[in-house]
């Protein structure tokens, strides 16, 4: 072990340093939005407990302004987030179809359709289509 | 032979595979619910009726309605809860074995909220 260790200097507002680092610190601080949200799914789950009344009462809370601006930026996020979370996939594990590695874009947009799948099959659920007729 | 040293195992892999477990249901079904839980009747996606109490509760506690509460609420939380630990890590706010206990602690008793709401909400 020699005498005087060199010890790098690491201040606390590294990441504002480089566009990289910024753009990995707002990455990561797409779960504050998402918390959020998550606490009114929380909060919708035990008003559906407590009956008829407390559930319409949560479906009004959820229509309140500062509530739809939070879970908007919740939205925005989670998009984000997306974005980032499947280029990884090609990365991570790239698939071999027919003896040649599938294009890392065709993974992305693979996972992109899943989303809109995932939306047409839950608004399907929700009753979408037959609640309005 | 050489002695066998014992190893002090990560739990790391755990964390890890519920933060990423969670981020792919974060990617892939949280926009979806957003949009239609949070714009859908201001969209004019869904009717009034279509988020009553009646079919909310029908559809919820409908015994694969925990998957969705797993799917949508317990795995995020723990996705969440991870960035957290190493965002005060990386901010050099908290560096403790205190901060990761509080931020898992944390994950893991809104998940056991959250089953028992949606229990109480079976049973009751």
């Amino acid at each position: 072990m020699s005498r005087k260790p060199y010890q790098p200097s690491m201040p606390a507002n590294w990441w504002l340093k480089h566009p990289a680092y910024r753009f990995y610190m707002l990455r990561e601080a797409t779960v504050l939005p998402l918390l959020f949200f998550i606490g009114s799914l929380l909060y919708g789950l035990y008003c559906l407990s407590q009956g008829e009344a407390s559930w319409l009462g949560w479906l009004n809370w959820m229509q309140q302004p500062w509530v739809m601006a939070l879970n908007a930026l919740a939205l925005l996020a989670s998009l984000f987030h997306a974005f980032t979370f499947f280029r990884l996939f090609p990365q991570v594990m790239p698939l071999r179809l027919g003896g040649r590695t599938l294009p890392a874009s065709w993974m992305v947009a693979g996972q992109w359709l899943g989303v809109l799948l995932v939306f047409l099959a839950l608004w399907w659920l929700l009753g979408g289509y037959h609640g309005s007729n | 032979m050489a002695a066998t040293k014992r190893y002090q195992r990560s739990d790391e892999p755990i964390w890890w595979s519920l933060f990423s477990a969670g981020g792919v249901c974060v990617a892939m079904l949280i926009p979806a619910l957003i949009v239609l839980l949070v714009f859908g009747p201001w969209l004019g996606l869904l009717s009034a009726e279509a988020l009553s109490y009646q079919r909310m509760s029908a559809l919820l506690y409908h015994p694969l309605g925990v998957l969705f509460i797993g799917a949508v609420i317990i795995l995020p939380l723990f996705h969440a809860m991870h960035r957290i630990h190493h965002g005060l890590h990386d901010l050099q706010w908290a560096h403790s074995s205190l901060a990761k206990w509080l931020c898992y602690g944390s994950a893991v008793l809104l998940s056991l909220l959250a089953l028992g709401l949606w229990l109480l909400g079976v049973f009751v």
